[in-house]
């Protein structure tokens, strides 16, 4: 009885959501995009206009990943992370549209860490993916997510799976995605060789994805790497090549003393308003002691 | 129904088939997986387990496909435990068929289930976009397989040994491969009898192509 | 046209020395006719948190008012203030709830964490986040800002440095754009209080 007053209860949308997405302004968008003579959504949104790898070598694999984002033309980031974390022995890239690969690894490391939970055993690379393609499958290619997934567990080893938008998946030797993947995939034609060192692997994710870097105009800035091992090692290595750092080249520059602005120098508009921020009382301020009660 | 190829869809233009032999069936695929002209995957596997005997080559939308290569799969595993007993083709054929048959609408698959049972022997069954179910003396699907007709038609008899089957499947497919676009990679074929299944596969520089072509 | 572009916005947040500062114009134009000269675009969410939310006008009010009910939630149950981080995934979340029908705002947050450490993040209409450790920058002019801050700024600014830095940066920028502009407004927030200052631009 008490759960069908609970039920009864009017829900309140802006708080208990019963997740997936909401279609509220769905109806009304197109509307005001067509009377306004507007864009298409995609274009506004933000593309990790990416080069994304992975491979596998013979004590595990290696991700690798560049670390621009664009929105439309413009750089929206210099230095974004696209490698991302599933479980501690599953980690992957992402391409596509920024807020989805962000958003859907995100739920589903949370999702992969309530099975760890409930199974108490290590996270498989291929449940990961099987989890991965059937959201995007479900979604139809409208979460364009382009992924590179790369792992190690104690049943198959290392293993590279690739993860196109609309849900197909292959398991690969390498991989790559993101409009830098032709520039990324010419090195690893040329160079992938079975069972490669550590050392040879690494190098070889820095080459593919410096291609990216250089040759595809939508890829840029950083290189990050991920490597883990069949061992259970991990080594993740953010901006572990930087081919494009600014900072030195600008403390070159004589910057002119205009740069350099006194206090005063912009007018304004009446006398500045100096807000104190509340004081509020927190558990540090107040001293607890025994109370004691006489009867 | 009208379906135009969904943006950046990652399709298996495809050359399949599927030859029947005396006491069992070849199943036969390239291994090109493509978007747009992108070669996604060079050395994929369009020849799925569904069941100890049963296979099916996919062709059409690759994240379709394999949606519904799983489904059937976990269908016929269920069926098994339930019953105790190996599904017949012909029952992983008709739940192929039913699966495309009732989402025709959203989905881009052509496939062919083939395979072994003790009930009928070696079987093709090939489903159709629009999810009929045909059961065919032998199957050839995708886009390289218009250009495989006249051969097959030629060179197909019936009761022919498994090497004599497998040895023209192969034939078959790289002379597709060589002439569509969409086509190529390396040819695998998988032989189902009743001893069980033999994977092979035959790299692409090594193609049995031609009058001169060594076996 | 983009839609985000019809009211017009420019908003910088920008970090220093155990301070960050957040600078918006003050313009609320349809297209190219200017309806306002006082709207406001940067909202303080807590005492060292605000929030600038560039883009169409009537889902800047209506985000503005979701992200108060939600802050006064958070204080009830948890009585105490939400962190920038907390803040900033909190919006992401909520406008990639809206992933296939979003609100057309993309919005920037800047505030003290805990540690009185400043804390930047930007977000693309579908919470895409960006996190930067010298500035984020939204609106309508967005190369114009990005430019002004890549030479203007520098590491570890005073608060007074820091203002001056955003209001030149600002008023630079909106300058070289027609849809934004009509005065400005600068908050910085330090680890005593925030100091608001109106801005003397050209109304033209």
């Amino acid at each position: 009885m008490s759960e069908m007053v609970m039920n009864s209860l009017p829900v309140d949308y802006a708080t208990e959501t019963s997740g997936g997405f909401s279609f509220e302004n769905a109806t009304r968008n197109p509307m005001i995009m067509a009377s306004k003579g507007a864009e298409y959504l995609p274009k506004l949104t933000k593309k990790t206009g990416t080069t994304i790898c992975g491979m596998v070598y013979k004590g595990g694999v290696v991700l690798g990943a560049d670390t621009r984002a664009t929105s439309d033309t413009e750089v929206a980031e210099k230095n974004c992370e696209k490698i991302h974390y599933l479980a501690p022995n599953i980690y992957c890239c992402g391409a596509g549209t920024a807020a989805d690969t962000e958003m859907i690894t995100q739920m589903m490391a949370s999702q992969l860490e309530l099975l760890r939970m409930n199974t108490h055993s290590q996270s498989r690379v291929i449940t990961a993916c099987t989890l991965l393609k059937r959201r995007l499958f479900g979604y139809q290619g409208h979460i364009s997510a382009a992924l590179v997934l790369g792992g190690v567990d104690n049943i198959n080893g290392p293993a590279v799976y690739n993860i196109a938008p609309h849900g197909s998946t292959a398991k690969l030797n390498y991989s790559t995605m993101g409009s830098g993947s032709l520039a990324a995939m010419s090195i690893f034609e040329s160079d992938w060789k079975e069972d490669m060192s550590e050392e040879e692997a690494v190098q070889l994710v820095k080459r593919a994805i410096g291609a990216g870097i250089f040759n595809d105009l939508g890829s840029g800035s950083n290189c990050d790497i991920c490597i883990l091992r069949t061992d259970g090692t991990k080594d993740y290595r953010r901006n572990d090549v930087k081919p494009n750092e600014v900072a030195p080249l600008r403390a070159l520059v004589n910057k002119s003393s205009l740069l350099s602005m006194v206090p005063g120098l912009t007018p304004t508009i009446g006398n500045p308003l100096i807000q104190p921020h509340p004081a509020r009382v927190s558990l540090a301020d107040v001293d607890v002691v025994m109370e004691t009660v006489e009867s | 129904m009208s379906q135009k190829n969904r943006e950046g869809e990652v399709l298996t233009g495809t050359t399949i088939l599927a030859l029947p032999f005396e006491g069992g069936v070849v199943v036969c695929a390239d291994s090109r997986t493509s978007t747009g002209t992108y070669v996604a995957n060079r050395v994929s596997d369009k020849l799925v387990q569904l069941s100890d005997y049963i296979y099916c080559c996919r062709s059409g939308s690759a994240a379709d496909t394999q949606a519904l290569t799983d489904y059937v799969h976990y269908y016929l595993s269920q069926w098994s435990l339930d019953t105790g007993r190996i599904p017949t083709v012909k029952t992983a054929a008709h739940l192929m068929r039913r699966l495309i048959y009732q989402n025709k609408d959203q989905l881009q698959a052509g496939v062919i289930v083939a395979g072994w049972d003790p009930v009928h022997g070696g079987s093709v069954y090939t489903i159709t976009l629009g999810g009929s179910c045909l059961e065919l003396p032998f199957a050839t699907g995708g886009s390289g397989s218009i250009f495989i007709a006249g051969l097959l038609d030629a060179e197909f008899s019936n009761g022919m040994d498994m090497a004599e089957a497998r040895n023209l499947a192969k034939k078959a497919c790289s002379h597709a491969m060589c002439r569509d676009g969409s086509s190529g990679g390396v040819i695998r074929t998988v032989v189902i009898s009743a001893d069980g299944v033999d994977r092979d596969y035959t790299p692409g520089n090594d193609l049995p192509f031609g009058p001169v072509a060594v076996w | 046209m983009s839609i985000l572009e019809y009211n017009g916005a420019a908003i910088i947040a920008m970090a220093g020395d155990g301070c960050v500062g957040i600078a918006a114009d003050r313009r609320l134009g349809a297209q190219l006719h200017t309806i306002a000269t006082d709207f406001t675009k940067c909202f303080r969410m807590a005492p060292k948190l605000y929030v600038g939310l560039g883009g169409l006008a009537t889902d800047v009010q209506t985000l503005h008012q979701l992200l108060e009910f939600r802050m006064n939630l958070y204080t009830l149950k948890e009585e105490r203030e939400m962190t920038p981080q907390v803040f900033s995934h909190l919006l992401s979340h909520l406008l990639y709830e809206k992933r296939f029908g979003p609100y057309f705002v993309e919005p920037v947050v800047c505030g003290l964490d805990e540690k009185g450490e400043p804390f930047l993040s930007g977000m693309d209409l579908i919470g895409a986040p960006v996190t930067a450790k010298d500035f984020v920058v939204t609106g309508t002019c967005t190369g114009n800002l990005f430019g002004m801050c890549e030479s203007l700024y520098k590491p570890k600014m005073n608060p007074d440095e820091l203002f001056e830095c955003l209001a030149q940066s600002l008023l630079s920028s909106v300058d070289r754009d027609s849809v934004s502009g009509w005065g400005g407004i600068v908050h910085i927030i330090t680890k005593d209080n925030v100091i608001t200052r109106e801005l003397k631009g050209r109304m033209d």
